[in-house]
């Protein structure tokens, strides 16, 4: 009894998992495309938001400033095509990393400027204050799924299962090849 | 067991260990592909980021000698005051406002020479870059020797953020409004200073200004207000 009622768990959750990870997928790519989109058209401004960290050098800073939204775009895509989808996630995570420590440090240096996360940055607009605890609890929520799908790449609608031939929506016997070789012709515990 | 279903059961093996090692080959060769695409995107960035910064902008004639900067008056004054400011800044039009007379003070009786920094950090605050367009507007209107009046008529009529700010034309008319005639209305049309702005904004964010109004004084960074700029202007004398 036991036995079987972990099974089914286990089944629920193999089952669930790939749509987790395609939401994972869809609202990261989201989130990445719009903010590359608002800064790939004034990469000077973006250069500025990141000078605006007081964090590197001016040419430096500009150089990132640069190539962030492009980046930022190339992985949106990458994600919402679920190409090389653990790849993505691990530079999302990382990206989301560096811009949660970002701001955290010019939070506890009382710096007071746009973090540029979406648009141009630096300067505050008039009559705004600086929302970095939000911006914080944004990324952090971002970075979560973002480490989702590094530890569960596979997900349906995916060029990756085209691709690798995975059956992402089958049960768990079917997901990795080392699990398979512990069930030799193993029985299909549940019906699709 | 038969010796047959035995190699029936390698067999298996075999091809899913094949399987599984195409699989991983597949899986390298995505991500690699990925990763390269990655790379390529940064530098295209980059790329055209510095082709961006290396567009030859024309230097308005009144320019300061920093070439990132307009001359507004007092030349040869004891005391340099510099001003970063952005047309579309509503704490710059009333710092301009209350600063006005001390500043032209300060201009005609030769105790400080003013630059203005017409920068455009608030592109974003309306739907058309007004702050880059009345910035170069500014840069014309010294082309026209009219800077000062320009500048004052322009904050005067300081358009609402999120809106689409002020037209070109617009621009214009308050350019004719202080005695600006046709080669400032083809300027402005022509948008002969914009890659200038872009050139004057970045001067000032490699500088460390992160916000406007800034204001100078001999170098140093004075606080906003017509009572710190009085002293630190005093204080030069």
């Amino acid at each position: 009894m036991d036995v079987t009622s972990v099974t089914t768990h286990v089944g629920a959750w193999a089952r669930v998992r790939p749509w987790i990870g395609l939401i994972a997928r869809v609202v990261l790519a989201g989130v990445f495309l719009f903010a590359g989109g608002t800064k790939v058209g004034d990469l000077a401004a973006s250069g500025r938001a990141v000078h605006a960290y007081e964090l590197m050098p001016y040419g430096l800073a500009t150089a990132v400033g640069a190539a962030l939204p492009f980046i930022e775009i190339a992985i949106g895509l990458l994600l919402l095509l679920g190409l090389a989808t653990r790849l993505a996630g691990v530079l999302s995570a990382v990206l989301l990393s560096v811009f949660i420590a970002g701001i955290a440090s010019v939070w506890a240096r009382g710096l007071s400027i746009d973090c540029g996360c979406f648009g141009s940055g630096g300067e505050l607009a008039p009559g705004q204050s600086p929302q970095y605890g939000s911006e914080i609890a944004r990324d952090v929520v971002l970075l979560a799924l973002a480490v989702f799908l590094v530890a569960y790449p596979r997900t349906p609608l995916s060029v990756d299962a085209y691709v690798l031939g995975d059956v992402v929506l089958e049960d768990d016997h079917e997901q990795q090849g080392e699990e398979q070789a512990s069930q030799p012709g193993g029985t299909r515990a549940t019906g699709a | 067991m038969s010796s047959r279903v035995k190699s029936k059961q390698a067999n298996q093996v075999v091809r899913a260990q094949l399987a599984r090692e195409e699989r991983k080959r597949r899986l390298r060769m995505i991500t690699l592909i990925a990763g390269a695409l990655i790379v390529i995107a940064g530098f295209i960035g980059w790329g055209i980021a510095s082709a961006q910064r290396s567009t030859k902008a024309q230097t308005p004639t009144g320019a300061s000698s920093d070439g990132v900067g307009l001359i507004v008056g007092g030349n040869g004054g004891k005391a340099k005051v510099e001003l970063y400011v952005d047309f579309m800044c509503p704490h710059c039009k009333t710092f301009e406002e209350s600063a006005a007379g001390t500043l032209d003070e300060m201009m005609s009786s030769g105790r400080a020479e003013v630059i203005m920094h017409p920068v455009a950090y608030l592109d974003d605050a309306s739907t058309t870059d007004f702050s880059t367009r009345a910035s170069a507007a500014a840069a014309c209107a010294s082309d026209g020797g009219k800077l000062n009046e320009f500048s004052k008529a322009l904050f005067a009529q300081q358009p609402a953020e999120g809106g689409p700010g002020l037209s070109d034309a617009e621009l214009i008319t308050i350019g004719r409004g202080v005695g600006l005639g046709d080669d400032f209305a083809q300027c402005v049309s022509d948008k002969k200073y914009v890659t200038w702005v872009s050139k004057v904004t970045n001067a000032a964010s490699e500088r460390g200004v992160r916000g406007t109004p800034t204001v100078y004084v001999d170098g140093k960074a004075v606080e906003a207000t017509v009572q710190a700029l009085t002293a630190a202007v005093n204080a030069a004398q």
